[in-house]
């Protein structure tokens, strides 16, 4: 059977870092195709190559033997692929209508636009997919579960010939779910491919009959569902070497310095609680948008959880936490928050090293005293961060990665908190530096402190940190120590494999 | 270090120095040619007493565009001291009352600049904007009753004293611009202005109080208008309906010139107190070739257009 | 039922924005008016309303362009006088009249330019042009004067059929301005660009295929058309040219935008809000002079409604 699409031997970098590494992947007609991988697999890249946002460095993708390329998920739509990605892309002050024509809007004369004619195309469109709704109504106006909906329509309804959905149940109920895989199912005996990326399980042994598992931007194959299961498939998303980067873990922990009771991020999710010790460095583990984030912004105020009682080092912390003033809030409570956006939230790229490390001290003092030099403590911070820059005053930006990084870390350090929240601290970072963020944390937290980890990279989060709380569906769903854990248990949990496997 | 590296070095160097050196230096060079005779100290003082308002005016502007936003209030604010001061609202008043009203009106102002600007989060331009228009409608409604009256002697005395060779209104400007580099330089309130104009997100998380930061900028800007209000004051004999109104443009351009572009501070203080030297100069030079009262008009928006243009591509090429 | 009315009074559900509410403010003060102040109801002075609400009217729509897109054009009162200034230097119309709208588009292509190509902020791009423009207009014609084509003459102050000429002003404006801004595709891609800018994702809208630079150039480009349009009118009423007629402009029409429901943030707004909120501000000046209310007060009023209009709207940027 002839390929519908065939992309080969796909490479594509970002600022040095290689998200793809000559992946191939071929699209078959009548056939429902799953993506796996874990976060920072590249199954986002090679599917946004796939749409047109990005282009390829390396390999190309081919039709019928010809070559073909777009550089836009329009241009994309005329060579009949169509995606729904899991950031909606529906412009909210437009209506269902106008998003599904935009960009080739019916006319009646030259220029104006024949609004008759879109709004019944949508509504036949929305009616094909058994949904209800008046395409004159604003996407502001939808629910997220609806807005998903329109986009799918808009997918079908542009007659493509490949469909590719990311994540297409995020927001879905079951009911609104078994609509769906109908649709699925009538598009793929019409002879449509369709390429399936998600984390539930049971859905893509349910309703795919290929998978392709990526790791680490590389292929590791694909196969039919017919012969794979839940065990089979996480370990081939797994299996790293687990290498010596890591200092040795803790035993002895202290007080409690932070717990959390009864937390429930949204009003229909399962409330959980945590707790941490003094010298403990816990880990938040799960695949992306599992909750660990919204839970861990809470605490800043950049997320107003559904209710919860947090209590740090004895005092309580009311919910919801201001927006405004919440990281200055936690600031006083003796609480660090490192972002893992380290170029847009983090640091200070125009600045000197001096003042990005200097600048929490500052912002804990009042305006109008005078702004100490902090000079021995950005000298101490600098040497045990082993950061390699000429003096303090280099500007940050200049700096690699690695070094960027510790700077970031160190101005939290240089604070003296007593419990540390992380997110993702050695994304972008080559090993050597690495290993020594691993060594500062461990050592922050041997003196007394504690270390929330947020983090992808399950290999990071079984080396460094002492206990994983594991999320998935928004809350809680596995407590776990590491040195007796394996990354295939880590993986098994965030996918909640047991209750599929449980469930055949 | 090679020659080669050392160019480079002093190429880049020469980059980062903000417009306003080059422009000052040019018009320098241009006068010097044209009309040396005009290249006295005592000429010069007088043209730099001249625009020391706008060197005042200057000092608040740059201070709130490093946090990345604008001040366009103070021609209303400056019409409206003035009128109090010459209006004969209050007679028999002394310097120190006229100064303390003054001041506290238009740190009020800057106030309610900063609160629209950093809690309701308006556009700067509209709100600076809308406040200098209702100050400027009210003053000339409540002035189109009597004719503008007198300011009062003590006002021009001290305009016209010097402290050695140059004029007090200078070394009053010079004086200002000191402390207000002192403050960025050495106080938290400094490092604040400097965090919120690299990156506001940054500053967030940083737990700098971004919000308050922008305030106190707005406030303090204030504080220096009504300053600058003084000195004009004390530059005029008589009370007017225009005085001031094209300042708060001209300290735009001047702060823009002097290399302080939304957040960057590059320019520190001095390169803005260099802008307003070039602009300084630069009406002069027109003058001195007889270009008219519009081609000054011209050259301020050329000047913003351009230094913004400049700007603007090399924060491009950098991302 | 219930549900549109309240949905027109929050303009909830619609991207035309809340322009009911202005319209009722307009009614309450034209009954107002009519009620207490002597000729309001007139058809002398309901004529001459029309007649000075049109270039503001004019102004507005154009302004609403640059707005939807989220940004300002700062540069149309200048360029109001300038035009007034050209149709003012004794020539044949048929000259000076395609001179008027290629230095609109010239003014309007370099604040696009700017924009869209050059990294500069909108209302930094047109502050200075407002001010290059300025300082030509003073140059080309230091104080009002000249006289001006009678072609623009009997556009401006003629009547057909009985009907005086503004009326057909008023339809054509609105003809243009409803099928540009909401019946092509070029008025539907300016929301979609709008939209995107609003809602943070600046290209969220290139995703469909949009030209989004191309799109936010051509919004500064009608600013600027539109402006000189109400140039042209403005100069046929005063009969000669004033480098100070325009002083003003830029203010009042983005007020007139605000007052009709248009977001400054980009992509919500309605031609009808706009025209309500040009006729709200002409209506409070008619009153306010029919009342003798001094013009300096008038300004005043005028700065307060746009910092209260203004303030009611919600933004997530701090600053500029």
């Amino acid at each position: 059977m002839s390929s519908l699409i065939r992309l080969s031997n796909i490479s594509k970098s970002f600022g040095g870092a290689l998200a793809l590494d000559a992946v191939s992947l071929e699209l078959k007609p009548g056939s429902v195709h799953a993506l796996m991988g874990e976060n920072g697999a590249g199954k986002s890249t090679l599917m946004k190559i796939l749409a047109g946002v990005y282009q390829p460095d390396g390999g190309g993708i081919f039709r019928n033997g010809h070559s073909i390329s777009f550089v836009n998920p329009k241009e994309a739509l005329e060579f009949g692929i169509s995606t729904v990605f899991q950031e909606l892309t529906l412009l909210p002050n437009l209506t269902i209508a106008e998003n599904m024509f935009l960009g080739r809007e019916p006319r009646s004369t030259l220029f104006s636009i024949d609004r008759r004619r879109m709004n019944t195309d949508a509504k036949d469109a929305l009616n094909e997919l058994g949904l209800d709704l008046d395409p004159e109504t604003l996407v502001s106006e939808l629910s997220i579960a609806e807005r998903q909906f329109v986009e799918i329509a808009h997918g079908i309804k542009a007659d493509a010939s490949i469909l590719v959905l990311d994540e297409p149940t995020a927001a879905l109920n079951a009911a609104d779910v078994e609509i769906l895989n109908t649709h699925i199912r009538r598009l793929r005996d019409a002879g449509k491919a369709i390429v399936y990326i998600s984390h539930r399980m049971d859905e893509i042994f349910r309703i795919c009959d290929t998978v392709t598992v990526l790791k680490d931007g590389k292929l590791v194959g694909t196969r039919p569902m017919s012969v794979m299961n839940p065990s089979s498939l996480v370990s081939m998303m797994v299996g790293r070497e687990l290498q010596d980067l890591f200092p040795v873990r803790s035993k002895a922990f202290g007080d409690v310095l932070l717990e959390v009771r009864h937390f429930k991020i949204g009003a229909g999710t399962k409330p959980f609680s945590l707790n941490m010790r003094s010298g403990e460095i816990i880990a938040l583990a799960g695949l992306e948008g599992q909750g660990q984030q919204r839970f861990l912004r809470s605490l800043i105020g950049q997320f107003q959880p559904f209710n919860g009682a947090v209590t740090i080092k004895g005092k309580p912390l009311p919910l919801p936490v201001s927006s405004a003033s919440g990281i200055r809030q936690l600031r006083s409570m003796g609480v660090g928050f490192v972002p893992e956006d380290r170029k847009e939230e983090g640091l200070f790229l125009g600045l000197s090293i001096a003042d990005n490390i200097a600048i929490g001290l500052h912002a804990a003092c009042s305006e109008i005293s005078l702004a100490e030099n902090h000079r021995q403590r950005i000298e101490k911070a600098m040497a045990s961060l082993n950061v390699k820059a000429a003096n303090a005053r280099v500007i940050v930006s200049s700096l690699s990665g690695g070094n960027q990084q510790k700077v970031l870390i160190g101005r939290y350090l240089a604070e003296k908190v007593d419990i540390l929240l992380v997110e993702e601290p050695t994304r972008g970072v080559d090993i050597g530096a690495k290993a020594e963020i691993y060594k500062l944390l461990r050592n922050f937290a041997t003196s007394g402190g504690a270390v929330v980890v947020l983090s992808r990279e399950t290999v990071e989060l079984i080396g460094l940190c002492d206990r994983i709380y594991v999320f998935h569906a928004d809350t809680i769903v596995s407590e776990m120590s590491a040195d007796t854990v394996s990354e295939q248990n880590i993986l098994n949990a965030a996918l909640n494999a047991e209750a599929a496997i449980e469930r055949e | 270090m090679t020659t080669a590296a050392m160019f480079n070095g002093s190429v880049q160097r020469i980059q980062r120095t903000p417009p306003a050196y080059f422009v000052f230096v040019g018009l320098l060079i241009v006068l010097w040619l044209s009309r040396p005779n005009m290249l006295n100290i005592n000429i010069i003082g007088i043209f730099m007493r001249q625009n020391a308002p706008l060197g005042v005016l200057v000092l608040g502007q740059l201070l709130v565009m490093r946090v990345k936003s604008i001040d366009l209030s103070g021609g209303g604010v400056i019409l409206l001291i003035n009128y109090f001061i010459s209006s004969g609202l209050f007679p028999e008043a002394s310097l120190t009352f006229f100064a303390v009203l003054g001041l506290t009106t238009s740190t009020l102002i800057g106030l309610f600049n900063g609160l629209m600007i950093g809690k309701r989060r308006v556009s700067a331009v509209i709100v600076t904007l809308a406040v200098s228009i209702i100050l400027v409608g009210l003053v000339q409604f409540l002035s189109s009753g009597k004719p503008p009256g007198d300011v009062p002697t003590y006002f021009n005395d001290l305009y016209n004293t010097k402290l050695w060779v140059m004029p007090s209104p200078v070394v009053f400007w010079i004086a200002l611009s000191l402390i207000l580099a002192g403050i960025l330089s050495s106080t938290v309130f400094g490092r604040f202005v400097a965090s919120v104009g690299e990156s506001g997100a940054a500053s967030h998380f940083a737990g700098v109080p971004v919000e308050r930061t922008i305030i106190l900028a707005h406030t303090l800007a204030g504080f220096i208008t009504g300053l600058a209000a003084l000195v004009q004051t004390a530059s005029i004999a008589v009370g007017s309906v225009r005085v001031g109104l094209d300042l708060p443009i001209l300290s735009v351009a001047a702060t823009i010139l002097g290399g302080v572009v939304f957040g960057r501070g590059e320019g520190g203080v001095w390169g803005p107190f260099f802008g307003v030297l070039s602009f300084t100069f630069l009406f002069v030079v027109m003058t001195a070739f007889g270009i008219s009262d519009p081609g000054k008009l011209i050259a301020q928006g050329l000047i913003i257009l351009l230094a913004a243009i400049f700007y603007g591509v090399r924060a491009a090429k950098s991302d | 039922m219930k549900q549109d009315f309240t949905n027109l009074l929050t303009g909830r559900q619609s991207r035309q924005g809340l322009w009911f509410a202005p319209l009722l403010v307009a009614i309450a003060i034209a009954a107002y008016l009519a009620l207490s102040a002597p000729h309001f109801v007139g058809s002398e002075n309901l004529l001459n309303l029309v007649a000075q609400a049109m270039p503001l009217t004019i102004t507005a729509i154009g302004q609403m362009f640059v707005v939807v897109v989220g940004g300002l054009d700062l540069s149309v009162g200048s360029l109001i006088s300038f035009t007034t200034a050209i149709l003012a230097l004794d020539g044949p119309g048929y000259l000076l009249i395609p001179a008027v709208l290629a230095f609109a588009v010239l003014v309007g292509l370099i604040n696009g330019l700017a924009v869209t190509r050059l990294n500069v902020h909108p209302i930094i791009a047109t502050l200075a042009m407002q001010y290059i423009v300025l300082g030509v207009t003073r140059t080309l014609r230091p104080v009002a004067g000249g006289t001006v084509p009678p072609v623009v003459l009997k556009a401006v102050n003629g009547f057909v059929f009985g009907v005086p000429m503004p009326v057909f002003w008023g339809l054509l404006v609105l003809l243009v301005g409803w099928m540009l801004l909401h019946g092509s595709r070029f008025g539907l891609h300016l929301f979609a660009v709008g939209g995107g800018i609003a809602s943070g994702n600046e290209q969220a809208a290139r995703n469909f295929g949009i030209a989004h630079k191309r799109i936010t150039l051509l919004a500064y480009v009608a600013s600027a058309c539109f402006a000189a349009l109400a140039g042209v009118y403005l100069a046929g009423r005063i009969a000669s040219g004033d480098p100070n007629v325009g002083l003003g402009f830029e203010l009042d029409a983005i007020t007139a935008v605000a007052i009709g429901g248009t977001q400054l943030s980009g992509g919500i707004g309605s031609l009808q809000g706009t025209i309500i909120g040009a006729l709200v501000l002409a209506m409070l000046s008619n009153g306010m002079n029919l009342t003798n209310v001094s013009p300096f007060l008038q300004t005043a009023i005028k700065g307060s409604i746009l910092l209260m209009v203004v303030g009611l709207q919600k933004r997530k940027l701090i600053g500029l």
